[in-house]
């Protein structure tokens, strides 16, 4: 299968804070490709290279063969962006955002007209062209986020958090419209906070931490890193910051971590020490609602791997 | 293609936002008629121009240079002005100076050296016409004077009977402008300059609406980028300000002289430099602080370019302010294109305007090329 992108030893530093350090990694056609890294991973940074945003240190990538530094309007041209954050103009109509950004491709006239409507139908808003933004709910808005990258019909499409803050109507909505798009041909890049949509959607996945690539497979390989890995649940009362560090000096535990009212422990399979953890929360008079021992998810790949949450 | 798409969508994106056609039409149209008819009597009372006093020194020997000169004299003084020869040791540039003559003329053989009153700029511009008026005559009389002495001299010599150097270049006698001609004029300055305010968020407006980042990741360059929005402000705001202009002409009856292409020029240079402005401020601030700029320095050039009252030019903190305006500098162009009838007064509010707008434009696109990611 051929690389749609090749990322080579690639480094972003902004002053002495190096962002992405060293990355490595491809992308094949066709796949629906998962990049996770939670919050200041350098996953944004890596997405802003790739689109021609931000200019690279040192490395390179390469989309479909070519240099995206000589040849960035080829690049450009071969690649939608779903932003994060909602980039529509809000005073003009639906139809009118999706024409104005794929007219920005070099689309004119009747194509421009085919494909705009196209995208618009393609994201369930084709009865909405003429209505205002500004009158959509967040989640049509996200739709017509996407609409505005797929118009010019791109090899690549880079979706960053594109379920953000969305009722679930419009989530799976929105997963489904990703998988269209993927049977049409196009290769996605997947970013997103919400590891059960990467692990219902995405054929293979990078976890990023400080700017490297720490693991990179489809869902099977990642959890088969974790294979002498346990993930014990326990429910607390209170949902307050606790002291964690004498739960982490117990043999075998890897990660801890407190979400609200639940703690999750990240241990090595073959060591029994959950006597010893219950023990330990019972003496700095932590009240216990429950106890469960998940099986490893890439909820777990990940809080092995950075010792952090996806969300953090 | 694509700066003609960015620079429509501009337009539109202005065309359709309520509060920009309120406050660039609605309030310059309303401000100009309220203060036009409320302080219409202490305009029609005040704004005389006929109190203009010109000291001349003659080190001419030349015969026909004198009869000339003395020919010119006479003709100005039936038309009201007041002319004075210096006496020996009179210092002529001191006199004026202390704003007791308008200008100070000193002939020669060689031609005339004229010094004018910054203090009253349009008096001394009337007469600094008069003079140019009265040289070129001289001029052209000498050289017929090579060819035909006699007529040549009856030319020098009758000049002036028939108010020929004032009809050319005076203020019309009863032209003099009424409330209604001033804050037609300042108003429409005045929302020229506010473009500023619409060009200092051409970009930070993509910031915030995060649409920065797909601008930027379409195969379109940054010039493209900045020379639509730059071409789709300008227009947006220069349409503004000619229907400021039209409505005072044709619903006020406002005066706006003869001259309406320099006028128009006069006022798309102005634009050019506020939309150069509003974009150098957007790359020098950021949030809160371009509103705070763009609030403080459009009400004090305001202010002290003239926009809500005449700012009186005989010294004084404001007056010396007032220099730093750019309304300060249109409107005096305008009134000497309106009521000195003299087109070319306006070059130097057009070379001041073009000037600045090219060093903003500069340090703007420099800014542009160097900044990474999204810009802005």
């Amino acid at each position: 299968m051929s690389h749609v992108l090749e990322i080579r030893q690639l480094t972003k530093k902004f002053g002495d804070f190096v962002a992405v350090d060293n990355m490595s990694l491809n992308v094949r056609e066709g796949e629906i490709f998962g990049f996770l890294g939670a919050n200041g991973a350098g996953k944004s940074t890596t997405i802003n290279m790739i689109a021609s945003l931000l200019r690279v240190t040192k490395g390179e990538i390469n989309l479909l063969g070519k240099n995206i530094e000589k040849h960035s309007k080829f690049a450009k041209m071969n690649i939608g962006i779903v932003p994060q954050d909602i980039a529509i103009y809000e005073d003009m109509t639906a139809y009118e955002n999706v024409r104005f950004f794929a007219g920005l491709y070099g689309l004119r006239g009747s194509l421009l007209r085919e494909r705009t409507e196209e995208a618009l139908e393609f994201v369930g808003l084709g009865d909405k062209s003429k209505s205002y933004p500004k009158n959509f709910s967040g989640g049509m808005k996200r739709r017509l986020n996407i609409a505005c990258a797929i118009a010019h019909r791109p090899k690549l499409i880079i979706m960053d958090e594109p379920t953000v803050g969305i009722d679930p109507h419009s989530r799976n909505y929105i997963l489904n419209s990703v998988r269209k798009l993927n049977d049409m041909g196009c290769t996605i890049i997947y970013t997103s906070h919400y590891m059960e949509e990467v692990e219902e959607i995405c054929t293979r996945i990078a976890i990023v931490d400080h700017g490297k690539v720490i693991a990179e497979g489809s869902k099977e390989q990642l959890k088969a890193i974790i294979t002498d890995t346990k993930e014990i649940w326990i429910g607390i009362r209170t949902d307050e910051p606790l002291n964690l560090q004498a739960l982490k000096a117990i043999a075998g535990v890897t990660a801890v971590l407190q979400e609200e009212n639940t703690i999750k422990i990240v241990s090595k399979a073959e060591i029994n020490n959950l006597n010893r953890i219950i023990q330990q929360l019972i003496k700095d008079q932590v009240e216990i609602r429950s106890v469960e021992e998940q099986a490893p998810n890439l909820e777990t790949v990940f809080l092995t791997l950075t010792g952090r949450n996806l969300r953090d | 293609m694509n700066i003609w798409n960015i620079a429509v969508k501009e337009i539109k994106s202005s065309l359709r936002e309520k509060r920009t056609f309120m406050f660039m039409l609605a309030l310059p149209l309303i401000l100009m008629l309220i203060l036009g008819s409320a302080l219409s009597n202490a305009f029609d009372d005040t704004r005389t121009v006929g109190d203009m006093r010109l000291l001349y020194k003659s080190d001419g020997t030349n015969e026909q240079v004198s009869t000339g000169w003395h020919a010119f004299i006479t003709a100005i003084e039936n038309e009201g002005v007041e002319v004075v020869q210096a006496g020996p040791g009179t210092d002529g540039n001191e006199e004026v100076r202390a704003d007791r003559y308008t200008g100070y003329a000193v002939v020669s053989d060689d031609g005339i050296e004229f010094y004018g009153s910054s203090k009253n700029a349009i008096g001394s511009n009337i007469l600094a016409g008069m003079l140019t008026v009265f040289a070129d005559r001289y001029s052209l009389a000498s050289a017929a004077y090579q060819v035909d002495p006699e007529t040549a001299l009856a030319t020098i010599t009758t000049a002036g009977q028939n108010d020929e150097f004032i009809r050319e270049t005076t203020l019309h006698p009863n032209k003099k402008p009424r409330s209604i001609d001033y804050y037609a004029m300042a108003m429409t300055t005045m929302i020229g300059l506010y473009a500023m305010i619409n060009a200092s968020y051409l970009f930070s407006g993509e910031r915030t609406n995060k649409t920065a980042i797909r601008l930027m990741a379409a195969p379109v360059s940054k010039g493209a980028i900045f020379t639509g929005k730059v071409i789709g402000c300008t227009v947006i705001n220069l349409f503004f300000v000619l229907v400021v202009f039209l409505v005072s002409k044709f619903v006020f009856q406002a005066d706006w002289g003869n001259h309406y292409g320099m006028v128009i020029l006069v006022l798309l240079t102005e634009v050019v430099l506020a939309v150069s402005l509003g974009l150098g401020i957007s790359f020098l601030f950021k949030g809160e602080g371009i509103r705070a700029i763009n609030n403080i320095f459009t009400q004090v050039a305001s202010f002290a370019g003239g926009a809500y009252f005449p700012i009186d030019q005989s010294g004084g903190f404001i007056s010396l302010l007032s220099n730093f305006s750019p309304l300060h500098w249109v409107n005096t162009g305008l009134m000497q294109i309106i009521y000195t009838d003299n087109p070319t007064g306006a070059w130097f509010a057009i070379t001041m305007n073009v000037s600045f707008a090219t060093a903003f434009i500069i340090f703007s696109v420099f800014t542009v090329r160097r900044r990474e990611g999204a810009f802005v």
